[in-house]
């Protein structure tokens, strides 16, 4: 009974200094970009000294803390304080491993979708536009408005942070009814996503046509693949990683470089 | 006019800045509007370096690195339109193209870095799995200073001394390389899903992952949204049916207690 229950005891608290620390250090959140897991090692740097402050002395708690942050995560930038926030107020009050990661993992897409239309694709065409007519005639006015309208937008990463940890506290209570339950449907979510992920993330296209006739090729790709199942080599790529992964203990790193040499080696082939 | 060794200096100074910047996307002076502007004013002539910030910026409006794709690199474009308008007096419009070359290049080093960084991770992994937060502070901030270097240096060969050698270096790249970093940089996340399904899937799960994936396929639409969506909808069905049958079972269990209280009082009939 007693694991099925939040633990709370022993956790430190977060003040409103510490949430605001951390929507400044949300900056780091590309600071070791990769595209193995994107931008998960800045994610953890940057919840570092919130996690440091939550679990004090409990140094298995801050590794196993560590350890589930560093998982692959690829966000809006102005989105990641939102989610740090979040994560922030569950670590805090405790909630189920299980809970935090999967609703981690099913927040950070669509937050990425929403952050980038309104960052990239609003934002910065209309201070863009605006700013370049002026600047077009010479006018410093241009490059000056365009540089603090980006630093105003820098420090909003503090307020977006403290939404993210007010929303994240209001839900626990929710959640604290129903721990269980609720990481079982967490999990869900985030497997849901997952599955959606690999489909839109990982990109092979095979290049290579057989000819069968004179004049006349197939496609290995339009003409197999895609009429099996679209993406389906993705999908049987990253199954056949997860398989070395978990089955055989093979190490990451060597699945890295293997990756990478058979993507040059391929494409110098000209099948990819 | 010629670039002189304090301005190249000073130039490469701003572009580790900005290349710091553009790498942890902080404050946008990464943009050709700013890169142009104070390159402008390092040659000392600000004027050609704001008109050079509007129209590069322009120019540069629909390439942004979203969802972890790199567009031709905004800060040698700025950098380089700026230094070849001065130093070749062509009008900062065609300069833009002919500064194009070094953009590349940049970004292929960018696309080169983030494939490499990948095999940081293992060494974090077992940080973290120590709690050693100092030590993984170092490591996670090393590829910064790894990218900052690397544009003080690639901005100073080209704005300083060696520009014809390394437009030609561009011209040169074979396309199965570039095409072959492009395809690693659009394989790799199997890597880091791979490892994720290493922690988180469980055999109950893999529906809900078959679900999502083809929901993904079939559904096109600029984000992930959709998914995410049906994913709460599977989410809340299960939640509503585990809390109706926990109810149940509570109230099952208390029936239960009270029958057996009255099995023992009856027990004496």
């Amino acid at each position: 009974m007693a694991s099925n229950a939040p633990e709370n005891k022993g956790r430190g608290k977060l003040t409103k200094r510490d949430i605001s620390r951390l929507g400044l250090r949300s900056i780091f959140n590309q600071s070791a970009m990769n595209y193995e897991r994107m931008q998960a090692d800045g994610w953890t740097l940057a919840m570092i000294p919130a996690l440091k402050k939550i679990y004090k002395d409990d140094k298995e708690g801050l590794a196993n803390a560590m350890g589930a942050n560093l998982q692959f995560i690829n966000t809006n930038n102005y989105a990641a304080p939102l989610l740090l926030g979040l994560e922030a107020s569950l670590e805090e009050h405790g909630e189920k491993r299980s809970t935090i990661d999967g609703l981690r993992i099913a927040l950070f897409g669509p937050l990425a979708g929403i952050g980038d239309a309104i960052t990239w694709f609003t934002i910065l065409p209309i201070v863009a536009g605006i700013t370049a007519s002026f600047a077009k005639q010479g006018s410093i006015l241009g490059p000056l408005v365009f540089f603090l309208v980006y630093v105003a937008l820098f420090f909003a990463r503090i307020p977006i942070a403290q939404l993210g940890y007010n929303a994240g506290t209001k839900a626990i209570s929710k959640i604290r009814e129903n721990s269980a339950i609720v990481s079982h449907a967490a999990s869900i979510l985030g497997c849901t996503v997952i599955g959606g992920l690999i489909a839109t993330y990982v990109q092979i296209t095979v290049k290579t046509k057989i000819p069968v006739s004179a004049g006349h090729t197939i496609s290995i790709q339009t003409q197999f693949f895609d009429r099996i199942f679209p993406n389906i080599l993705p999908l049987g790529y990253t199954f056949l990683l997860y398989w070395l992964l978990k089955k055989k203990n093979v190490s990451p790193v060597v699945l890295i470089l293997a990756t990478f040499v058979l993507a040059i080696a391929l494409s110098w082939l000209g099948v990819l | 006019m010629s670039v002189t060794l304090m301005q190249g200096l000073l130039i490469a100074l701003f572009a580790i800045i900005a290349g710091i910047d553009f790498w942890l996307e902080g404050f946008y002076i990464f943009r050709p509007m700013i890169v142009c502007t104070v390159t402008g004013a390092i040659l000392g002539n600000l004027t050609l370096g704001i008109i050079a910030g509007g129209l590069t910026e322009l120019a540069f409006a629909g390439l942004t690195p979203v969802g972890g794709t790199q567009p031709p690199n905004p800060i040698m474009a700025g950098v380089m339109t700026v230094v070849l308008a001065y130093t070749t007096g062509k009008t900062p419009a065609t300069a833009i193209g002919l500064a194009l070359p070094f953009s590349v290049l940049m970004q292929y080093i960018i696309l080169f870095y983030y494939s490499a960084f990948s095999v940081l991770t293992k060494k974090l992994d077992t940080y973290a799995a120590n709690g050693e937060t100092k030590k993984f502070t170092r490591l996670a901030l090393l590829p910064t200073w790894i990218v900052a270097l690397s544009y003080g240096l690639i901005a100073f060969l080209c704005v300083y001394g060696a520009q014809e050698p390394m437009r030609a270096l561009v011209n040169s790249m074979p396309t199965w390389l570039s095409h072959g970093f492009e395809i690693a940089g659009s394989i790799l996340p199997a890597v880091g899903f791979g490892l994720l399904l290493k922690s988180m899937l469980k055999a109950e799960y893999v529906p809900y992952l078959l679900l999502g994936f083809t929901a993904a396929c079939f559904i096109k639409f600029g984000n992930l949204m959709p998914v995410a969506v049906i994913g709460v909808a599977l989410a809340f069905i299960e939640y509503y049916h585990n809390k109706r049958s926990m109810d149940n079972e509570k109230k099952i269990k208390t029936m239960i207690d009270n029958a057996g209280g009255n099995g023992d009082d009856s027990d004496g009939i």
